[in-house]
């Protein structure tokens, strides 16, 4: 199944498409190589042919042809290989001397027809493969002369250009083939990794992982994305079934209280006042399960993002002072005290009812949840970092570990859940500083809570 | 805070008669007498039945059309004191309905009563010309609270620079307030609180009308913003005075009367 796909792959593909390219240049070294050796080497043996004939054609001048003719005897003497070949001929034709026949004259260079025309071999070895290259010339007295040699250099040095090509295209080729094979084989297994992950996790088997190298290539880059992709889809499928529970949960309680009630009232014969006073605690049962899925809904509208075009600028200065204009006196009944810094002029680009509610929120947690006798302190500060705001108190504090709990649906530190609210608070803030990209962080006050919001720069 | 929805006055701009009375309500806070002629456009049959007893059973006439059409007729060819309308409805759509009657001139006072409790949802309906945004489920007590406010809309030029009820009188350049000619000392927040009682003098607000017309806030704070500040007013104007002024309407909201 992964050689059928292998040959399918991109990268095999591509590797096939490289070998091509490279086979092409191959043929192309090879083709000028070729060309440019054999011809390097035609001239070489020119020049010493040419030379031989201007030296024996000056000879036969001097000394007359009768010279040539005996230095041609004692230079095809069968004695050792056979290099050299010579034709010499009268002015009608008839052959003087050489160990070539039936030379028709002519002038010039010639590379064929001249290997047929070998005598028969001194030591009887019939090579036809030798092929002979030369020149003829006409001397002063009509007579001519060709001096030949063999071009074996050229053919030996030819075949062995196109030898060692053939070899090294051949063995190139293989490697880019086989290279070709394990990057694509190596590929596909990391692409076979990526989607077998996949389908665990679409299978429900959610912790699931690719594995990383850690070299920091494409593909680990991508794996590593889909990995913290991964991470983000565990983290909402188990904070929707713990938001799922919790909503179950916290609405099983007031609905329990609810329906008991009512029973509670239908028992009761004709007396108005208690069923006056059961219909009420009814009513507040039921305002309370419809304030919990009003902020639900809030949330799930801010969480929308579709806000986000609404958004203007607003200041952060003047949302702050309404904050602590309405919050102050609540503070001050319950023995707690509410105080600002606050620079002036600070602007932001935001939905201002959701930044207002958010700091509001947080400034009622910090009076609701802590005793009398707790300073409130509210500053907003523009620094290098860009603007901050913080909500601190001198309460009872969030223990370290709790500190990102707070933020779930539903989570409240009160597990009793005895004091009032809907444990939605901090998920509306925590959604609201998402929508903003603020960023929202939980210090300890020594002693008390001190929210930070860090507003991104504009 | 001055109301946002002056500018709304039923009297701008249309050339509808200005059918309320000049003087509509009396010193009692109660809504029974005052007998509005409403329309009802809601095509939910159980909501509009609990509207129309609970109207009936205030005074109130009360007509019903329950699909987008015919309350569009009706509202643009009979005359009402106000409109109560569902955003969602068949044929034709609250927001439509309100936007047709404003573009022909036609500047009833309308509330809008909807399950669409967005915020974007409210800040919609009241930029097509609604006066007001109730989100359903609502206590029957907050909605007549409010259509008492829209019946309360001052005439556009009617700019006051001195509210006065019984011997509360206040005075809102100098932002001087006195009862019985003695200075009450109102912190800001007290002071436009009060400004707001005053001006819906007699009427029953509810906790969340001063939220979002005192406060501008539009979401429930889990603290007693508005029970706080209505005590200290109350012991400011009404400490050492025989009669309160300052009312608590258990369950309903405040009212202010001399």
């Amino acid at each position: 199944m992964l050689s059928k796909r292998l040959f399918k792959t991109a990268s095999f593909q591509l590797t096939v498409f490289f070998g091509l390219i490279f086979a092409f240049s191959f043929m192309s070294l090879l083709f000028i190589t070729y060309w440019t050796a054999t011809s390097a080497l035609r001239s070489q043996m020119q020049s010493e042919i040419r030379a031989q004939l201007a030296v024996m054609a000056l000879e036969a001048q001097s000394d007359g042809v009768a010279t040539i003719i005996q230095d041609i005897d004692e230079r095809t003497a069968p004695s050792d290989r056979q290099a050299e070949y010579y034709f010499l001929s009268d002015g009608k034709g008839k052959k003087l001397a050489g160990n070539l026949d039936g030379i028709v004259p002519q002038e010039g260079w010639r590379e064929s027809g001249l290997s047929d025309s070998i005598l028969a071999k001194p030591d009887g070895n019939a090579d036809d493969d030798h092929q002979i290259w030369g020149q003829g010339v006409f001397l002063s007295d009509g007579s001519f002369l060709l001096v030949g040699q063999d071009a074996f250099r050229v053919l030996s040095a030819q075949e062995s250009i196109i030898n060692s090509f053939a070899w090294s295209a051949g063995i190139a080729l293989l490697l880019a083939v086989l290279a070709g094979l394990a990057v694509s084989r190596g590929f596909l297994h990391r692409i076979d990794d990526i989607n077998n992950t996949s389908l665990a996790i679409i299978d429900g088997r959610l912790k699931e992982r690719i594995p990383v190298r850690g070299t920091s290539d494409e593909i680990d880059r991508l794996s590593a994305n889909l990995n913290r992709l991964f991470d983000s889809n565990q983290s909402l499928l188990e904070s929707l079934k713990q938001v799922s529970a919790n909503i179950a949960h916290d609405l099983r309680t007031p609905l329990s209280r609810l329906r008991q009630g009512l029973e509670e009232a239908r028992s009761k014969t004709g007396n108005s006042k208690a069923y006056a006073a059961a219909i009420d605690s009814a009513v507040i049962e039921a305002d309370q399960l419809l304030a919990t899925f009003a902020a639900l809904l809030r949330i799930a509208q801010i969480e929308s993002g579709s806000r986000k075009s609404g958004f203007k600028t607003v200041s952060l200065t003047s949302i702050f002072d309404r904050v602590t204009s309405a919050y102050r006196a609540v503070a001050e009944d319950q023995g707690k005290e509410l105080a600002t810094t606050l620079e002036d002029n600070l602007d932001f680009d935001g939905d201002g009812e959701l930044l207002l509610q958010m700091v509001a929120n947080l400034t009622e947690n910090a009076i609701r949840h802590t005793p009398s006798g707790t300073r409130i302190i509210l500053t907003l500060e523009n620094s290098d970092q860009g603007i901050a705001a913080t909500i601190a108190d001198s309460g009872p504090g969030i223990p370290a570990d709790l500190r990102d709990k707070v933020f779930e649906h539903f989570y409240r530190l009160d597990t009793s859940r005895a004091t009032a609210g809907s444990g939605l608070g901090l998920a509306l803030v925590s959604a609201i500083a998402n929508l903003h990209a603020i960023r929202i962080s939980l210090h300890d006050n020594k002693p008390g809570l001190l929210v930070r919001l860090d507003f991104p720069g504009r | 805070m001055i109301d946002k929805f002056t500018v709304k006055s039923p009297t701008e701009g249309g050339t509808k008669p200005d059918i309320r009375p000049k003087q509509p309500y009396t010193a009692s806070w109660s809504q029974k007498r005052v007998g509005m002629k409403l329309l009802l456009i809601e095509d939910d049959e159980r909501t509009a039945e609990f509207i129309l007893r609970g109207l009936k059973e205030h005074g109130h006439v009360a007509d019903h059309a329950a699909n987008g059409k015919d309350g569009l007729f009706l509202a643009a060819s009979e005359k009402y004191d106000a409109v109560i309308a569902d955003r969602m409805l068949p044929g034709l759509d609250g927001l439509s309905i309100v936007k047709m009657l404003r573009s022909t001139g036609n500047h009833v006072p309308t509330l809008f009563l909807t399950t669409m409790g967005g915020i974007d949802d409210r800040v919609e309906g009241l930029e097509a010309g609604a006066d007001d945004y109730l989100v359903k489920p609502f206590a029957f007590a907050e909605l007549l609270a409010r259509l008492g406010a829209l019946m309360r809309r001052p005439p556009v030029n009617d700019v006051k620079t001195t509210l006065r009820v019984g011997e509360l009188e206040i005075d809102l350049l100098k932002r001087i307030v006195t009862r019985a000619g003695k200075t009450v000392d109102l912190q800001p927040q007290e002071f436009k609180l009060l400004e707001y009682l005053m001006r819906s003098e007699g009427r029953v607000v509810t906790r969340t009308m001063l939220l979002e017309n005192v406060w501008d806030f539009h979401f429930d704070p889990q603290t007693s913003v508005v029970e706080t500040h209505i005590s200290r007013l109350r012991a400011k104007i009404d400490k050492g005075f025989d009669t309160e002024m300052l009312k608590t309407m258990r369950g309903v909201g405040y009212s202010l009367r001399a």
